[in-house]
């Protein structure tokens, strides 16, 4: 069993491609269904988001798996696989578990460390789940690489600090008021950037909006556009800027609007409750001097966008911490993986074992037929049971083996000692013995296989 | 066997200052269990020394430093659990730590003059050792906020922005716990003077009680302390001396405390040193 991903992500693909590349609208249900149809593997999730479009498969070829996923992948999005094959990737074994327990870490994300892709991850694997297109090894590792997401958020720094300027704007609000529920802002001028600038505050559930402008109809239009927002006149300029915790200035004036006198009349009645001023205008419309009045903080363009260049760069000092976090996790699930290399021996011994008892209990048949049917059961338990016996040790034993090389030494050893003819892979129809309860009925069946 | 608490404090010191570091969770778990642990076999020992004199261990000096370490570590914890935030831990354990190594290099209960029994005694040192520990949780969180003020007021979001919650949150947290201090300060300055009047009655001829009066450092200090605190509320609810001033009078307030707590009962004091 071999583990496989094919895939194009933001690092290989240009947008234009990515966008043609889309699972999630055509469904990624459907696309599953389509690829178990192809009858080339065994497990799959697809992994599809604005950034990627990644089909995680358990195959038994990889080789020729690949090709068919390369042209699984072109013909489900209708794109030719001329204008894929440049763009595409393709790992194998632990490789498909590095890749992705980066990719779940945030580590192989555009935005490094961003939040999102773990659940994105997680939903991929949901679908799959619920279409019964993962097994046993896709799900163990997409459970590996949860695990992964998890401790690099909550080990590492990676996903700290926020990286865009109106994140950084209201984490730094947030760190000032604590909760923004029950804040007032106000944004004083009616262009698009205070416009932009208002509706990203509302989101963040404010209780109130002002908007203030030199132009009264101006205001009330933006105060209209944002909705549930209301619009103050120029001349009401200082009652406003009284009454809110958090002013946003965006005017288009060539000289400050705001001078530090100002604010420190408007700072009196307040009674020195924080207020906490974002100048997004260029030129500037406050007073540099103004963020020396103890309780204001005034932070404006340039100063956001610094904080933003060094969360980047604390997040960039992360990546060897996370590393090391994904590197343990791939060890960890390949000696998993590599355990499983010596099923198929197990299974065949198993029946190469069954086999023999059943024959034997044919061959003897002659002399049983006197016995009753119970007697003649619990002749068939009592074999059954000592063949179990027998073979739980080395079971354990090979089923604990988490080194390649050992396996395939005990593999061959097995195979030579044993004369176990039907060979490796065939879970099929293990699967069929499981669902007979592994069980054979009292003598006298056809013997399934030899 | 007050050394037995003290290594744990210590243990949770170290806990806790590796939390703060590298904000690993399992880590501020540990801190916690260790600091938990730490209060559990400190109430313990009180326990013990309780049931060996008869009475709580408050009247001597070094016995009312370990209570109030007691009763600081206590007020912590309840103030970690209400809160979800460890982060003040890494400045309230070096105070634990510290103070605890006095009652471990003078172990044994003093014993208890005759004067100070009674109820009303008792309501005095517990409910000042209680007020002592609330200032102190407000002097460590003033500190907490003045370090992230400075932080955002210089545009140098770092160390303490990533682990502090917000100004707002610190500034309720430090009003509150000084709100609390001050109510039990004024109830055991007022049951004092009460006591001191009555003790005047029945026990004229000790010199400690006859030293009784304003001009006794450690009483002087203390109403000092009252009108500091009592001007911070003041300030705060009147004239918006809110969140930078307010932490700032909080450390003040409490260093008046510590120095009426420690030297002061050691070697000034000719009333308080029973």
């Amino acid at each position: 069993m071999h583990l496989l991903l094919v895939g194009i992500s933001h690092r290989t693909a240009p947008v234009e491609l990515r966008e043609r590349i889309d699972f999630q609208a055509r469904g990624i249900a459907e696309a599953l269904q389509s690829l178990a149809s192809r009858g080339s593997t065994r497990e799959a999730v697809v992994v599809s988001t604005c950034n990627r479009a990644e089909v995680y498969v358990a195959c038994d070829e990889a080789n020729a798996t690949r090709n068919d996923l390369v042209r699984f992948v072109s013909e489900f999005n209708g794109v030719s696989s001329s204008d894929i094959a440049p763009h595409v990737y393709g790992v194998t074994d632990l490789d498909v578990a590095r890749h992705l327990f980066r990719v779940a870490g945030g580590l192989d994300s555009l935005v490094m460390g961003e939040p999102q892709i773990l659940g994105q991850v997680k939903d991929a694997h949901t679908i799959a789940s619920e279409t019964r297109s993962s097994g046993p090894v896709l799900n163990r590792l997409f459970h590996s690489s949860f695990a992964v997401g998890k401790r690099v958020r909550t080990e590492t720094g990676l996903g700290s600090g926020a990286v865009s300027v109106s994140y950084a704007a209201v984490a730094l609000a947030r760190k000032i008021f604590g909760d923004l529920g029950g804040r007032s802002v106000a944004v004083v001028g009616a262009g698009e950037m205070g416009k932009l600038t208002a509706l990203h505050m509302k989101s963040q559930a404010v209780r109130h909006v002002t908007i203030v402008s030199r132009t009264m109809a101006h205001a009330a239009r933006t105060a209209e556009a944002i909705g549930g927002a209301s619009a103050a006149p120029w001349e009401e300029l200082d009652g406003v800027l009284s009454a809110s915790d958090i002013v946003i200035t965006a005017t288009g004036a060539a000289r400050p609007i705001l001078t530090k006198a100002h604010i420190e009349a408007v700072m009196r009645p307040r009674r020195n409750r924080p207020l906490f001023i974002i100048d997004i205008a260029m030129p500037r419309d406050v007073e540099a001097a103004a963020g020396e009045i103890e309780q204001v903080f005034l932070y404006n363009i340039d100063d956001l966008q610094a904080t933003v260049r060094e969360n980047l760069a604390r997040r960039a000092s992360e990546v060897t911490r996370a590393e090391a976090i994904v590197n343990e996790e791939v060890e960890k699930f390949g000696g998993w993986f590599r355990s499983r290399g010596a099923i198929p021996t197990v299974v065949a011994l198993r029946e190469r074992f069954d086999a023999i008892r059943r024959s034997e209990l044919e061959r003897l048949d002659f002399k049983l037929s006197a016995l009753p049917p119970e007697a003649r059961a619990r002749v068939d338990e009592i074999t059954h049971l000592i063949v179990e016996k027998l073979l739980l040790t080395p079971t354990e034993q090979l089923k604990s083996l988490d080194n390649s090389e050992a396996v395939s030494t005990y593999t061959e050893a097995l195979t030579r000692l044993f004369a176990l003819t039907n060979q490796p892979g065939d879970e099929q129809s293990d699967r069929d013995r499981a669902a007979k309860g592994g069980r054979v009925e009292p003598f006298k069946r056809p013997t399934g296989r030899r | 066997m007050n050394i037995v608490p003290l290594t744990l404090y210590a243990c949770a010191l170290v806990a806790y200052a590796w939390h703060f570091a590298q904000r690993n969770s399992v880590v501020g778990r540990s801190a916690t269990t260790l600091l938990v642990a730490a209060a559990l076999s400190h109430t313990f020992v009180i326990g013990m020394q309780t049931m060996e004199v008869g009475h709580v261990p408050v009247a001597g000096a070094t016995s009312a430093i370990s209570t109030f370490v007691w009763l600081l570590a206590l007020s912590y914890l309840y103030v970690e659990m209400t809160t979800d935030e460890r982060a003040m831990g890494v400045f309230i354990l070096p105070l634990l730590v510290a103070l605890q190594t006095i009652p471990a290099l003078r172990p044994g209960v003093e014993d208890r003059a005759a004067v100070l029994q009674g109820p009303l005694f008792g309501v005095h040192v517990s409910s000042l050792l209680f007020a002592y520990a609330s200032f102190a949780l407000a002097c460590v969180i003033g500190i907490t906020y003045v370090l992230l003020f400075k932080e955002i007021k210089a545009k140098h979001l770092g160390f303490f922005y990533a682990r502090l919650p917000s100004l707002q949150v610190l500034d309720r947290m430090n009003q509150r716990a000084i709100v609390i201090g001050w109510i039990f300060l004024t109830i055991g300055m007022i049951v004092g003077a009460i006591w001191a009047a009555q003790a005047r009655g029945g026990y004229a001829g000790d010199p400690r009680v006859q030293a009784i009066s304003l001009e006794d450092p450690k009483i002087f200090v203390a109403v000092l302390c009252w009108f500091v605190y009592s001007f911070e509320l003041f300030a705060a609810r009147r004239i918006g001396w809110g969140g930078r001033r307010a932490a700032y009078l909080s450390a003040l307030g409490f260093l008046i405390v510590l120095f009426n707590f420690v030297p002061i009962t050691y070697f000034f004091t000719k009333s308080h040193n029973f």
